[in-house]
């Protein structure tokens, strides 16, 4: 758009100055005429003069040889000679200037000393003057327009004075002086001569010299003005400016043709077009390269503002993605957490996991750095965290092998703070380790009021930071019924407009208004006093919370089977042990035991006969609220998710009906919960069935 | 679990107590080759005192069923628990035996 603007005003521009150059240089050109013809005009007088003045002074010293001396000649004895020599008038003045022999009796006895118009001829009889002439003008005692011409007798004893008739010069304008015109009409100043009355032309005006009148060559003899102004006329097709003058009954043209009149003009224009052109053209191209160069300036921080949120929005699904999804149910624990991201995505992420069916880990994290390398810095630390958890049972050597792995391979130099706690289900002792984290709340009770305190135990430097750091674990104990409560550094730093830091004071004095340990609840007390403290000025950081309460140790039984018929027939043993059990006992539900009895068999056949595992683990657990009773089967077979066993077709005869699958269409339509996972190379079948008329499905 | 045959006018009773599961099935499953129940015009299993069923005692059933067929003969199902009937019904059996 710019780019049109610009070439539009400097094709404006360039036509503009062509424009006024071409008017100063047409009156440039205009007075250049004038100047040239004027100069033309003069020069042809001149020349006309001057070829005049030799022929009378040739004609006036033969005169003068003629009569000899200055004396008293007759009037008839004068007009003699005078007509001899063609002369109109010839006057013999002697030493003192006086006219003693003449033809024309007015001038007879006539002083020339004593009028200023015959006064130069004295010098005549100086001695040293040669000749003396005038221009033809018109004389009192003459008819025409008449020159004088004068020489000395020798020695300067008088001189004599010849007259010519400007009527005389007619017919040698005709003949004599006619070269003085041969010009033809070309690119410079040239001359015509026509005779005034006829219209005749003088002069040869072309080479050919066939046109012999003013019309033949297209000339329009009434256009030419009397007096002595420039004129324009059309001479053989060609415009040309004019001046003329009349003598001896013809009349004399200088011609300028309009080529001529122009060139010099057109030649401005033609350079000053090119010229213009380039300065122009390269002024407009410097141009828009600037406006283009600030148009692309103006796009690339556009395009920079929205990669960068783009790249904003990538990181926020890598983290969010990142988050675990729920932890596999269990009966133990309650867990919440929740992660509101700062608009320029932090590197927070939280984890919990299940590391067998007595043990869960919690945990909350901060990489340092934003955007994508915080988030895929944080996958790497999240995925390495849980796996070396998973792998390695002693949580001290678990996290000092996590910080190892994770300073080895670390060229952003990114490091992460965190705490991370595993939860005995059966004794309700939290094992944790601090790695430069902030400070979680204990959430306890003591005579049923809610009492908290910081975790302040510190364990070690941020990971990541330090290759070779050993990390020690502490240990808490929690009640059935007391939480925890991690967070990131994004609750305690929350600002308010003035720039106040929300703090650990505050975050603290928030609990006292708590009722229960209910981590949800907790979560959301503390969202809600950043938020109000903040008042919806925009996070610059991630706000992370997580909160785990203890609910109860678990009532189960664990037993390990091999897999043989005899492990089966054992482990058919070990459910009707279970149920000789308090608690178990009580289930008043007489289609339960032989139910589950069903299940039993079908999974454990299965993993028997068709999973290729060594061993199977049952897990007998007594659930409450709602009654029921849970199966974990874990086995280290090849991997086998049940549910996605397609369900036999149950309308088929006998004899079509296959044998297989209607095993795992029991244990679906006969349980009340089925979820299958798979980790550290493990299948986990957990089946829950509830104590009929308590939950109906 | 136990079992207790009994055999008049060409048909074959069959009493099973206790639980008929991938455990017993076997023993059920021998017992049954031995009758050469395919000779029989109808096997009627009583059950009165069956506990439950699981998928590895519905095959055996479904077997001798199937052995019967080709001489026209049939397989009956005597007093169930509710339990067993349940086990029939949700795996579409209960319109293959007769079930009284």
């Amino acid at each position: 758009m710019k780019k049109r603007l610009i070439i539009i005003a400097t094709v404006a521009l360039w036509v503009a100055l062509i424009a006024i150059t071409w008017s100063i240089g047409t009156g440039q050109a205009k007075k250049r005429t004038e100047a040239m013809l004027e100069y033309a005009l003069s020069d042809i007088r001149v020349t006309i003069d001057g070829a005049i003045n030799t022929m009378m002074e040739h004609l006036a010293v033969a005169c003068m040889r003629r009569i000899g001396k200055a004396d008293l000649y007759s009037r008839e004895e004068v007009d003699q000679i005078a007509k001899i020599f063609d002369i109109d008038e010839l006057n013999i003045a002697d030493k003192r200037g006086k006219i003693i022999s003449t033809n024309d009796p007015d001038c007879l006895n006539v002083d020339m000393t004593l009028k200023e118009e015959t006064r130069p001829f004295t010098a005549l009889t100086n001695g040293v003057t040669k000749v003396v002439a005038q221009p033809f003008r018109r004389h009192a005692y003459a008819n025409s327009r008449r020159k004088y011409l004068g020489v000395p007798f020798p020695g300067g004893e008088g001189y004599i004075q010849i007259g010519l008739d400007e009527s005389r010069m007619k017919s040698m304008i005709g003949s004599q002086f006619r070269f003085l015109f041969d010009s033809e009409m070309g690119d410079t100043v040239c001359y015509l001569c026509a005779e005034e009355t006829s219209g005749k032309l003088v002069s040869a005006f072309l080479e050919d010299g066939e046109e012999t009148t003013l019309e033949d060559i297209g000339f329009d003899f009434g256009n030419v003005p009397e007096g002595d102004g420039i004129f324009e006329e059309t001479l053989l097709g060609r415009k040309a400016y004019c001046r003329s003058f009349s003598f001896a009954g013809h009349r004399i043209m200088v011609i300028e043709p309009e080529a001529e009149f122009y060139e010099t003009r057109d030649r401005i224009v033609e350079v000053m077009t090119i010229l213009l052109a380039f300065v122009l053209g390269a002024f407009a191209l410097m141009l828009i390269r600037i406006t283009g160069d600030s148009e692309r300036i103006k796009i690339f921080y556009r395009k920079e503002e929205e990669s960068r949120a783009k790249e904003m929005d990538i990181a926020k699904t890598i983290q969010s993605s990142a988050l675990p999804a729920g932890i596999p149910d269990n009966h133990f624990t309650r867990i919440h957490a929740s992660m509101t991201p700062a608009r320029d995505v932090g590197g927070d992420f939280y984890d919990y996991f299940l590391l067998d069916s007595n043990h869960g880990a919690f945990l909350v994290a901060d990489v340092s750095g934003k955007g994508i390398t915080a988030a895929l810095y944080m996958m790497t630390a999240k995925t390495i965290i849980k796996d070396t958890i998973l792998s390695e049972r002693d949580l001290s050597t678990a996290i000092t092998k996590v910080n190892a792995d994770l300073s080895r391979h670390n060229p952003a130099n990114m490091f992460l703070t965190a705490w991370i706690g595993i939860l005995d289900f059966e004794t309700g002792i939290v094992e944790f380790v601090n790695a430069g984290h902030n400070p979680p709340i204990a959430v306890k009770k003591k005579g049923g009021e809610i009492k908290t305190g910081w975790i302040k135990e510190k364990s070690g430097p941020m990971l990541a930071f330090m290759e070779g750091v050993k990390y020690k674990s502490h240990i808490l104990q929690l009640a059935p019924g007391e939480a925890i409560f991690l967070y990131t550094d994004g609750v305690t730093e929350a600002m308010d407009a003035k720039g106040e830091l929300f703090g650990e004071e505050r975050l603290l004095k928030t609990f006292s208004v708590l009722k229960s340990c209910e981590p949800k609840k907790i979560c959301t007390l503390v969202q809600a006093a950043t938020a109000a403290f903040t008042a919806g000025a925009s996070a610059a950081d991630d706000i992370t919370v997580l909160a785990v309460e203890y609910i109860s140790k678990p009532n189960r039984l664990v037993r390990s089977f091999q897999t043989t018929p005899q492990g089966l027939a054992a482990a058919s043993a070990f459910l009707d042990e279970c149920f000789a059990r308090e608690g178990f006992f009580d289930l008043k539900d007489e289609k339960l035991l032989p139910s589950l009895h069903i299940i039993l068999d079908e999974i454990a056949s299965n993993i028997v006969k068709h999973s290729g595992a060594n061993w199977f683990e049952v897990n007998i657990e007594l659930l409450g609220h709602p009654n029921g009773v849970k199966l974990l089967f874990i086995d280290d077979g090849k991997a086998y998710d049940p549910l996605l066993h397609l369900d036999p077709d149950t309308t088929l005869g006998v004899e079509k009906r296959p044998i297989g699958g209607l095993g795992i269409l029991m244990v679906k339509k006969m349980s009340d919960s089925l979820v299958y996972f798979r980790e550290r190379n493990r299948n986990f079948l957990s089946v829950k069935k509830f104590v009929l008329d308590e939950a109906k499905k | 679990m136990n079992i207790e045959k009994k055999i008049e006018d060409g048909r074959l009773s069959v009493r099973v107590d206790g639980r008929l599961d991938t455990n017993t099935s076997p023993e059920l499953e021998s017992e049954l080759k031995n009758m050469e129940v395919q000779n029989f015009k109808e096997v009627v299993f009583e059950f009165t005192n069956l506990e439950y069923i699981s998928s590895a005692g519905l095959r055996v059933l479904m077997s001798v069923q199937k052995a019967l067929m080709a001489g026209g003969g049939k397989v009956k199902i005597i007093n169930p628990n509710a339990m067993v009937k349940g086990v029939f019904d949700m795996t579409g059996l209960s319109g293959i035996f007769e079930i009284a």
